[in-house]
């Protein structure tokens, strides 16, 4: 214990890669100066550092891309709850479309501000960076697995049945995980190939990803407050996501869709500044 | 300073000010700052600050000695700190001058 090596290497590991490869021989160093395993008030703060580290990468002013991709992956899930808690409803279909067209121009826009990473990518050869794009094939095939294993066991049971729910929350929660899963692949093959953008593609689309997103949300917004005007028994009624409350449900989507939108708003903002 | 280093202010001056006499690793800047300033620096936050001073041009590192990296001011560093000292000078001037005799 008195060279404490695991514990060194354990916390010089939970910094992210690229600031490993900048800092890490020498912060090990400086951890052992410390003798780091007597005190743990400095092992805390070096968690609580690699946190940082790790929220530095995300938020990083000199990577909008990572901000956009990862609000993308938000939105994503957000428009996956939205799809579920609007399933059942004919009515307040003008909002619904309009929900619609608004996210498929978001989703355009960051495939063409993402165009100039895919460019680099394949003139770089960089066979390091393709293996990322495994992980949302190998993620929707273990999620479609997920499913089938997930429909099995709730068979034959009610909504509210502990199989049901159970089955529900496993789909889920690997549903999240594999989004997580793709967005942290496409962010890290857009650090690993940025790429050329011209003065105005990558601002413009920046753009129109976050207004995109925006009008999404207001768009569900203003579905939920049709819904409530037009059939209230629905509104206040058990029609939400997995037959609970609908409000509860509806505004944890339109939170989830606002919250991406001030992500990608935040990415826009950098890349605009970036371009200045 | 405090604009472009947002809550690494204190310790991003602490460190500036370490470094003004001459370049130090981490382990001689934690130290430094502890007996100087009665700070102690946590690896998680020293390494935080000399990561954002070097990406602003503030601090550079030096060739490895071994397995630790000495840091030095850089002449914008420089700059920075005086600037940043003589704005605290001011401030502490004009806090003691309001506060009156009773102060002393």
């Amino acid at each position: 214990m008195s060279e404490d090596p695991r514990l060194v290497r354990a916390l010089v590991a939970c910094y992210p890669a690229g600031w490993r490869r900048r800092y890490g021989d020498e912060y090990a160093q400086h951890l052992r100066d410390l003798r780091i395993h007597r005190r743990p008030a400095l092992i805390i703060d070096s968690l609580r550092g690699a946190v940082r580290a790790h929220g530095g990468v995300l938020m990083d002013g000199n990577s909008p891309m990572t901000v956009l991709v990862w609000a993308a992956g938000l939105f994503t899930v957000a428009g996956i709850g939205f799809a579920k808690l609007a399933e059942d409803f004919t009515g307040a279909r003008g909002s619904y479309t309009v929900l619609v067209v608004a996210s498929a121009v978001a989703l355009l826009a960051l495939i063409v501000a993402a165009v100039p990473s895919a460019v680099a990518l394949v003139r770089r050869h960089d066979a390091g960076a393709w293996k990322y794009l495994a992980v949302p094939i190998v993620g929707a095939l273990l999620w479609y697995g997920v499913l089938r294993v997930a429909l099995t066991i709730s068979d034959g049971h009610g909504v509210h049945s502990a199989p049901n729910v159970a089955g529900f929350l496993f789909i889920a929660v690997t549903g999240v995980g594999v989004v997580a899963a793709t967005a942290w692949a496409a962010a890290t093959v857009v650090r690993r190939a940025p790429g050329k953008s011209t003065a105005r593609l990558r601002p413009a689309a920046s753009i129109a990803v976050a207004g995109g997103m925006a009008v999404a949300t207001i768009a569900a917004l203003v579905w939920g407050l049709r819904v409530r005007s037009g059939t209230p028994a629905v509104f206040h009624g058990e029609y939400g996501i997995l037959a609970t409350p609908f409000v509860p449900s509806w505004i944890a989507v339109v939170v989830a869709l606002g919250a991406a939108t001030v992500l990608a708003g935040l990415g826009a903002r950098r890349q605009l500044t970036a371009a200045s | 300073m405090s604009d472009d280093l947002g809550r690494w202010a204190e310790p991003g001056f602490l460190v500036l000010a370490s470094l003004a006499d001459g370049a130090k690793h981490g382990y001689a800047v934690t130290a430094d700052i502890a007996e100087q300033a009665g700070v102690t620096l946590g690896p998680g936050t020293l390494y935080a600050v000399l990561a954002r001073l070097e990406e602003r041009g503030l601090i550079e590192g030096l060739p490895a000695e071994g397995r630790r990296r000495p840091y030095r001011l850089t002449a914008a560093g420089a700059a920075e700190l005086s600037a940043q000292a003589k704005r605290m000078q001011h401030l502490a001037a004009l806090s003691l001058l309001r506060l009156g005799p009773a102060s002393a």
